[in-house]
């Protein structure tokens, strides 16, 4: 099933995107978070947040499927923007009630986290679901092997990390199976107050960690059948080659942090 | 009246993203009281998905579910109801075992109902009894049966329950000819004793035909035939075209037929056979 060899996160495609050099798209990705906090007025931050609009564009994920990963983190926005119009006393003051000081520059930076945080979220999904987890960790081991001489070593890291993404998907179902194998038993999931839910968890968590370490013997049984002994003279399958996307890719960025620079010298700050 | 019916019954996997799957495409249902219902089909033919929905684990993307008439997704206590009218045994069920005994784990479905102390000693000592889950094995840790007995101590963990209609997922797969035999033989016995309504999913044609009372052959997100035994080994052709098997026995006399010699064409078990051709003999044809 497709749904085991991916991640949830990751929406298949064939844009230029998803056709781009992961190690490239790793990089790009850190390099416009990085910008995004060099942004310090709307217009540099309006000129990044065009650009991450054209990427979207370009990569054919639907726009709601991108919004979607935004709504985890409501919580976290929400709670920036509040302390930041309450806290920051900069500006015109607005509201002056008892122990309560709004001002404008609380408003505007409370606005600002808010469009920062989102651009942030959205551009590392942006990775995810254009990049498949193999290719990401993959990408990772690339980027990081000038690291070999380093105990462990970087291999074993990366397939430590590709084993555990690859078995997400695997746990999020076998959770979903005992989930309804005890419903179906008359387990009540849904109400009560925390202490009782979280008992409730019990008959769930026992057998997933039983089955978790059940696949985990298996899995090394196996991966051990088939000869694997770390990096040493393994070859790959798959090659990466930096191709012209790369190139327009790294362009692209290069122009936006032009004119995030740019536009931050020519207008005033806000943050 | 029918105990269960689907009206037009849709579902749909992963609705909105690239990898939507139409699981159940509008499928009308109507099951007796009492009957014995095989349900079979070539893998992803939906038979899972379609069992999910009768204790309401899974919500109708279109259409309705009615257990004893009643739409189980009404109210919050009609889907209660139907969790505990209903029971459902999934596949592999051994993996669903958590509790320190035996004992305990057969009777958490009972203790979720909120039954008294009393009557749950005596369901789970009824189950175990039923499964052949021996007093011995009550007192020990789930954890340390063979496969075979943990299988039969999962299933006896929804028997407790005592639904009206119980429902088992695959429950002879993985198992040996013996195992097999035995899940099977406890589960008509089930049936015959409470008059229960019973629902197994197979693989296994031979299996199928022994025990079964109907048949209900599943078919790419479709109902393709719910019929009796007799009747659905009629049509041995069609179900072989959509990938099924038939038992052994029935592919003979379809060839024999090809060949000429007047049988019978609902022969699917040994003993049928046998008369059949000893009704031939009698009439003089050479066999
Ligand atoms: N959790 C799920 N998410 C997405 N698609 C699913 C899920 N479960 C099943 N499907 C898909 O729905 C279809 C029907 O699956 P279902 O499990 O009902 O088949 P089945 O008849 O029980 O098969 P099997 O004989 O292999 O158990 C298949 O195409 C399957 O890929
Ligand atoms: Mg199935």
């Amino acid at each position: 099933m497709i749904k085991d060899i991916t991640i949830g996160q990751f929406f298949p495609g064939d844009s230029v995107i998803h056709r781009m050099d992961p190690r490239m798209k790793l990089i790009l990705t850190i390099v416009y978070i990085v910008i995004i906090f060099l942004c310090k007025n709307f217009w540099a931050l309006g000129f990044m947040l065009l650009s991450l609009v054209i990427m979207c564009a370009l990569s054919g994920v639907p726009a709601k499927v991108i919004l979607k990963s935004i709504k985890p983190i409501a919580i976290i926005i929400t709670f920036t923007a509040i302390l930041n119009i309450f806290y920051v006393r900069t500006g015109e003051p607005l509201l002056d009630w008892h122990f309560i000081h709004i001002t404008t520059g609380g408003v505007f930076t409370a606005i600002f986290m808010i469009i920062r945080i989102c651009a942030l979220v959205v551009a590392s999904s942006l990775l995810t679901y254009t990049t498949s987890p193999t290719q990401i960790t993959d990408g990772i081991e690339r980027l990081f092997s000038p690291l070999k001489f380093m105990r462990g070593g970087v291999h074993t890291l990366a397939m430590m990390m590709t084993i555990a993404l690859r078995f997400i998907p695997t746990l999020i179902d076998e959770f979903e199976k005992i989930t309804n194998a005890q419903k179906a038993r008359g387990a009540d999931l849904e109400t009560g107050n925390l202490v009782e839910r979280a008992k409730a968890l019990i008959p769930v968590l026992v057998p997933l960690f039983i089955t978790s370490f059940r696949r985990a013997y298996e899995l090394a049984f196996a991966m051990e059948c088939r000869c694997y002994h770390g990096a040493e003279g393994r070859t790959r399958m798959k090659i990466m080659k930096y191709s012209k996307l790369d190139v327009f890719g790294f362009l692209f960025i290069l122009i936006a942090t032009g004119g995030v620079i740019a536009l931050n010298m020519f207008f005033r700050h806000v943050v | 009246m029918s105990i269960l019916k689907t009206d037009n019954l849709t579902y749909k996997y992963s609705v909105g993203t690239p990898f939507e799957v139409t699981a159940l495409d509008s499928v009308n249902l109507e099951v007796e009281k009492g009957e014995l219902v095989a349900v079979i089909g070539h893998t992803g033919s939906g038979k899972s998905t379609l069992i999910q929905h009768f204790n309401g684990l899974l919500k109708p993307t279109e259409g309705s579910v009615l257990v004893d008439g009643q739409d189980i997704w009404e109210s919050k206590k009609t889907l209660r109801d139907a969790r505990f009218k209903v029971g459902l045994c999934f596949q592999y069920p051994e993996y669903q075992l958590f509790e320190e005994t035996v004992f305990a784990d057969i009777a958490f479905g009972p203790k979720n109902m909120k039954l008294s102390d009393e009557e749950i000693k005596e369901r789970v000592m009824r189950a175990a009894e039923f499964t052949g889950v021996t007093k011995e094995m009550l007192e020990k840790s789930p954890f340390d049966l063979s496969g075979g007995e943990k299988r039969r101590v999962a299933i006896a963990g929804v028997m407790a329950m005592e639904p009206e209609i119980l429902i088992l997922d695959e429950p002879t797969s993985g198992l040996d000819p013996k195992g097999r035999d035995t899940i099977l033989r406890l589960i008509r016995d089930y049936r015959d004793n409470t008059g229960s309504t019973v629902m197994i999913v197979s693989h296994s044609m031979e299996d199928v035909a022994k025990i079964a009372t109907k048949v209900l052959v599943m078919n790419r997100a479709t109902v393709m035939s719910y019929d009796t035994v007799p009747e659905t080994y009629r049509h041995a052709e069609e179900l072989l075209s959509v990938g099924l098997d038939v038992p052994q026995i029935t592919k003979i006399f379809m060839d024999l037929k090809r060949r000429g010699l007047p049988v019978r064409d609902d022969v699917y078990t040994v003993e049928q056979a046998v008369a059949e051709i000893d009704r031939l003999r009698k009439e003089g044809v050479n066999v």
